[in-house]
């Protein structure tokens, strides 16, 4: 009942006010003219009445403060004082309103990200249950070799570890039967997959069981985007027949906008999902199990089971099963499984970075926080004697705090709502600097976790800079202050003691932040140094897909010859175009820097294999040009010819990574020496034929500048032509018009093949670096930020300082100080706060460094040429931030200086 | 400003007004000069504690208040017990006595 009419009396508090005064007042009156009737003079009758009350205000308040509820009332009087205040200053307080949003968006910002990709859990049920199956061979250090069908089947029936189990195969498809073919990202799973998922369609269905057929079944599901692409979101799309590689298919139905596979894929998303049993053609049938066809394998763990506990369970399985089976599993080779959650999975190696860029945006809030309490405590100095009024007026400290502390969360309220605001209307610009293949980029969002963080940081950041000055300013000794003549703007030695201390650390976290950029910067750089052993420049490249229909019966490439003759006319066609100077053709391993690697085992004739380490090379077919396409060097023996065909002997190049270690003494001792090679995706070699070496070529940094140089061997393409290849054009021409005319070209030969994904051999490699690039650009962007406002920071405190002292500065000026006297005076001041902040900055620069060694490549964390240039820099930099206030300290006329205040 | 207050009369004063009112309406002044006079000049009751208590005790449904003319026609606040502040002088007068009884037997004993 209280409360409600407490409440009631905020909204009448104008009448409350008033009652109370005139209650008051009444009982005055009555006072004074008894104290009169008693025979006091009028002065001494009113003078008494009053003195009883004490301090009127102070009781009208008490009073009052019985009729509302008290802090509401308060801290609309706060919020009102505090929005005064600010538009008093209008300068300060854009500036700080600009810092704080610039802080709190890029906080806001790489948050959305990190929630996104990091934090947000997988948009299917039990995320947690999903993982990712990976087979390694661990004696020769190869990952990912690919798993067998019947081990797939063991998997699921035998180990006790799934509750579902199912292959992720993705591949190119040719969509033929329109006016042109088309490439389609295409992805062949069992026919769990979408249950597995906890998926539903759309439109339509996924598969059901009657659909788990050893081969490739007719229903196939298709994306929200292939279907708006390809069929212009017809609703009537169901039970449409496409023509997949030469097969006939249907649509069955069409997934949800936002479904998307949780995993790698070839190139884009995936446009369209076929179902098989991978045991029927087009693959090996009868089921081998030493044959590893199946690259990818998605589970969901049993409920209730860990991944540590599943790995463990697993690993006793894959024992039993190396006894059981020790032809298909060579003990030497080491075989496991090793799960992976799928959420980390498809995250990949970006959390690290986008770990540290979080940190970085948090270091560039802080050192915002850390300029704003400087400004706010030098503002304060200029209301001292406003609080000192306030406090001997009857104001509690406590009050004066929350006052203050009410201006700071205002400040950062508005700030708040301005960076939210600016995040909000520039997130798809902002999207668009971000590399393309950053994962789970369409999940980022302004969503609910997000916007609480927004709110969380926000208060977080005025508590953080409003309270320092809030509890200094509201110091109980007040009597200098309110003395008549004095400096006004006076300040106690401890603020200006806490001053220097916050400009200190500004200037230790930036160097934090600097030290961080500077080591990315070198590692960056010392990436480009690297060479890759081929010239990017002036090369471009396409893809082809050659479709394998289901039953090789249909299919026109099925034998070795139809495909050599395939890739040899196609190359004659295009070598001869406008504008190629020389073309070349490779299977998709052999495209630098652009999709995964072929690892194959294999063995030198003559060597004694050591079981215990089997050696695994990277391996590609190539044309005869490939390498001078590429401009990589030949260092012994030559290159393919168009005789090394299926008529001729198997012959393979090496490059001199493989060389060096087989053969160091001189690179020519290879040629003629044969090796063995894995061939195709059998785990044994023996029966592999043998390979004579006829050449050995410069090294291809296939995998990236940072990766380990892995060796290489290269089949002659007409000897092992492959179905999809990669055409290789060193030429000037403009790529767009060049793929056209290459697509013409294949087209004439072959109507129903597509030709896609063109681009330039500088765009790949500039797109690999992309990731690494857009890492350095913003933690630079940071760093400078940082550095500007510790300047800032600096400059302010030292213009404070010295106005302060202008005083002082006129006595010596008069007594005959010279002005280089005054400036080392003044500079003086400034080097003892900028070395503090440097110091701590290295040592806190050597502790935070050790997050970022996983990105780092060629430099130490710990680098001391990187770290002795940017504290150079930094103390420059800051050191002319005081120099010039000092400077303007020595130009003071010392007349002024001594009468001023 | 520090006001110094009698931890009793604080207590106190609650009990001191209601008794006051239970004779009949009263403005504050009128409750000061009441209190003061029936105690001859011993009890001193402070304005600046007086009228919180007041505003505090309405808000808690023990007296409710009215606007009236006094005694020389000038708008005063006229206070007046409730029902539920006769219930709570009842309940204060016998904690007092209690209290000062047992006050009484403590000093009765260090005798």
């Amino acid at each position: 009942m209280s409360l409600l009419s407490r409440l009631a009396g905020l909204l009448k508090i104008h009448r409350l006010e008033r009652d109370v005064e005139d209650e008051l007042r009444a009982h005055l009156e009555m006072r004074t003219r008894d104290n009169l009737a008693a025979g006091m003079s009028p002065e001494e009758a009113r003078y008494d009445a009053k003195r009883r009350f004490g301090n009127s205000t102070l009781v009208k308040e008490d009073t009052r403060a019985m009729d509302i509820v008290g802090w509401i009332e308060t801290t609309g009087q706060n919020l009102r004082y505090a929005a005064r205040m600010l538009r008093r200053t209008p300068g300060f307080t854009l500036v700080a309103i600009l810092t704080l949003a610039l802080g709190i968006g890029a906080n806001v910002a790489i948050f959305t990200v990190v929630h996104a990709v990091l934090l947000d859990p997988l948009p299917f049920p039990h995320p947690e249950e999903l993982v990712r199956v990976y087979d390694d061979l661990r004696t020769s250090n190869t990952h990912d070799v690919g798993m067998s069908v019947p081990e797939l089947w063991d998997m699921r029936d035998k180990s006790g570890v799934f509750q579902d189990i199912c292959v992720i195969f993705p591949t190119d498809g040719n969509i033929t039967g329109g006016d042109h073919p088309e490439r389609v990202e295409a992805l062949g799973t069992n026919a769990n997959y979408f249950t597995m998922l906890g998926v539903r369609a759309e439109l339509g269905r996924t598969y059901v069981p009657a659909d788990a057929l050893p081969g490739f079944s007719e229903p196939v599901v298709i994306s929200d985007a292939y279907w708006r692409r390809a069929f212009g979101a017809d609703p009537k799309v169901l039970g449409t027949k496409i023509r997949l590689d030469g097969d006939l298919y249907t649509v069955a139905g069409v997934m949800p906008p936002g479904f998307r596979h949780p995993g790698r894929t070839l190139d884009a998303d995936v446009d369209l999902w076929a179902t098989t049993g991978f045991a029927a053609p087009p693959f090996p049938a009868p089921v081998v199990r030493a044959v590893r066809l199946l690259p990818g394998v998605m589970g969901r763990l049993k409920p209730g089971l860990t991944v540590s506990q599943a790995q463990a369970q697993l690993d006793n399985f894959v024992a039993q099963l190396t006894r059981q089976f020790p032809d298909e599993y060579p003990a030497a080779a080491g075989w496991s499984i090793r799960l992976v959650p799928t959420q980390e999975d498809v995250v990949g190696n970006v959390r690290t970075e986008l770990f540290v860029l979080f940190a970085a945006v948090g270091f560039v809030l802080l050192i915002v926080c850390v300029n704003l309490a400087n400004l706010l405590l030098a503002r304060s100095a200029s209301r001292q004697r406003e609080m000192a009024i306030r406090l001997a007026v009857g104001a509690g400290r406590g009050r004066l705090i929350v006052q203050l502390l009410t201006e700071s969360v205002l400040l950062v309220a508005i700030s708040g709502a301005a960076a939210l605001l600016t995040v909000f209307t520039l997130k798809n610009s902002l999207l668009r600097l971000a590399p393309a293949d950053l994962p789970r980029l369409n999940d980022v969002s302004l969503s609910p976790g997000v916007l609480l963080f927004a709110f969380f940081i926000s208060i977080l950041t005025g508590l953080l800079f409003g309270l320092a000055p809030a509890l200094q300013t509201a110091r109980a000794d007040q009597t200098t202050a309110l003395r008549e003549g004095s400096r006004g703007a006076g300040s106690s030695k401890h603020q200006l003691q806490f001053s220097r201390f916050l400009v200190a650390s500004e200037i230790a976290l930036s160097l934090v932040l600097l030290i961080g950029a500077g080591l990315l910067f070198r590692s960056f750089w010392q990436l480009l140094e690297v060479r890759p052993g081929f010239d990017p420049h002036h090369v471009t490249t396409a893809k082809i897909w050659l479709a394998v229909p289901n039953d090789p019966q249909n299919d026109p490439y099925f034998t070795i010859e139809k495909r050599a003759a395939f890739h040899q006319e196609i190359l004659r066609r295009i070598s001869a175009l406008p504008g190629v100077e020389q073309a070349a053709i490779g299977s998709p391993p052999s495209a630098p820097m652009d999709g995964k690697p072929r690892q194959s085992p294999f063995l030198i004739e003559g060597r004694a294999s050591n079981l215990e380490h089997i050696p695994v090379a990277e391996t590609a077919s190539v044309t005869p040009a490939y390498f001078s396409v590429l401009k990589t060097a030949l260092i012994a023996g030559r290159f393919f010819t168009d005789d090394d065909n299926a008529k001729g002997q198997q012959v393979v190049l090496i490059d001199e990574t493989l060389a060096h270690r087989y053969w160091p003494n001189s690179d020519s001792d290879a040629l003629g020496q044969r090796l063995q090679m894995a061939a195709g995706r059998r785990s044994e070699m023996a029966a592999s034929p043998l390979f004579t070496i006829v050449g050995v070529v410069g090294n291809i940094k296939s995998d990236g500048f940072d990766a380990a140089s892995a060796p290489h061997i290269y089949r002659a393409v007409y000897q092992a032509p492959p179905y999809g290849a990669v055409v290789y054009l060193r030429t000037t021409a403009d790529p767009g018009l060049l793929g056209e005319a290459v697509r013409g070209e294949v087209q004439h030969v072959d109507p129903t093949i597509p030709v896609f994904d063109v681009r330039t051999m500088d765009f790949i490699v500039s797109a690999f670096l992309a990731e690494r690039r857009f890492a350095l650009e913003l933690l630079g962007i940071f760093a400078g930020v940082a550095l500007l406002l510790a300047s800032i920071g600096i400059y302010g405190v030292m213009t404070y300082t010295f106005s302060r002292r202008t005083n002082e500065i006129g006595i010596r000026i008069a007594m005959g100080a010279q002005r280089s006297d005054i400036l080392r005076l003044a500079v003086g001041e400034g080097t003892m706060t900028v070395a503090l902040g440097v110091v701590a900055g290295l040592a806190g620069a050597a502790v935070m460094t050790r997050f970022l060694r996983s990105l780092l490549f060629g430099v130490k964390a710990t680098d001391p040429l990187t770290y002795a240039a940017i504290a150079g820099l930094l103390t420059a930099v800051t050191l002319l931030a005081c120099l010039v206030p000092a400077h303007r300290a020595t130009r003071v006329d010392p007349l002024i200086a001594l009468r001023h205040d | 400003m520090a006001k110094p207050k009698s931890d009793v009369l604080q207590g106190t004063l609650a009990l001191l007004v209601l008794k006051t009112l239970e004779r009949g309406a009263m403005h504050g002044y009128g409750i000061t000069l009441h209190i003061q006079r029936v105690s001859s000049e011993v009890l001193r009751v402070e304005e600046g504690s007086l009228y919180p208590a007041l505003h505090r005790m309405e808000q808690d449904g023990w007296i409710s208040a009215e606007w009236g003319a006094s005694e020389n026609n000038r708008r005063a606040r006229y206070y007046q017990l409730t029902a539920k502040g006769w219930k709570q002088l009842a309940e204060e007068e016998k904690n007092w006595a209690r209290l000062s009884a047992a006050v009484a037997s403590v000093l009765q004993f260090a005798q």
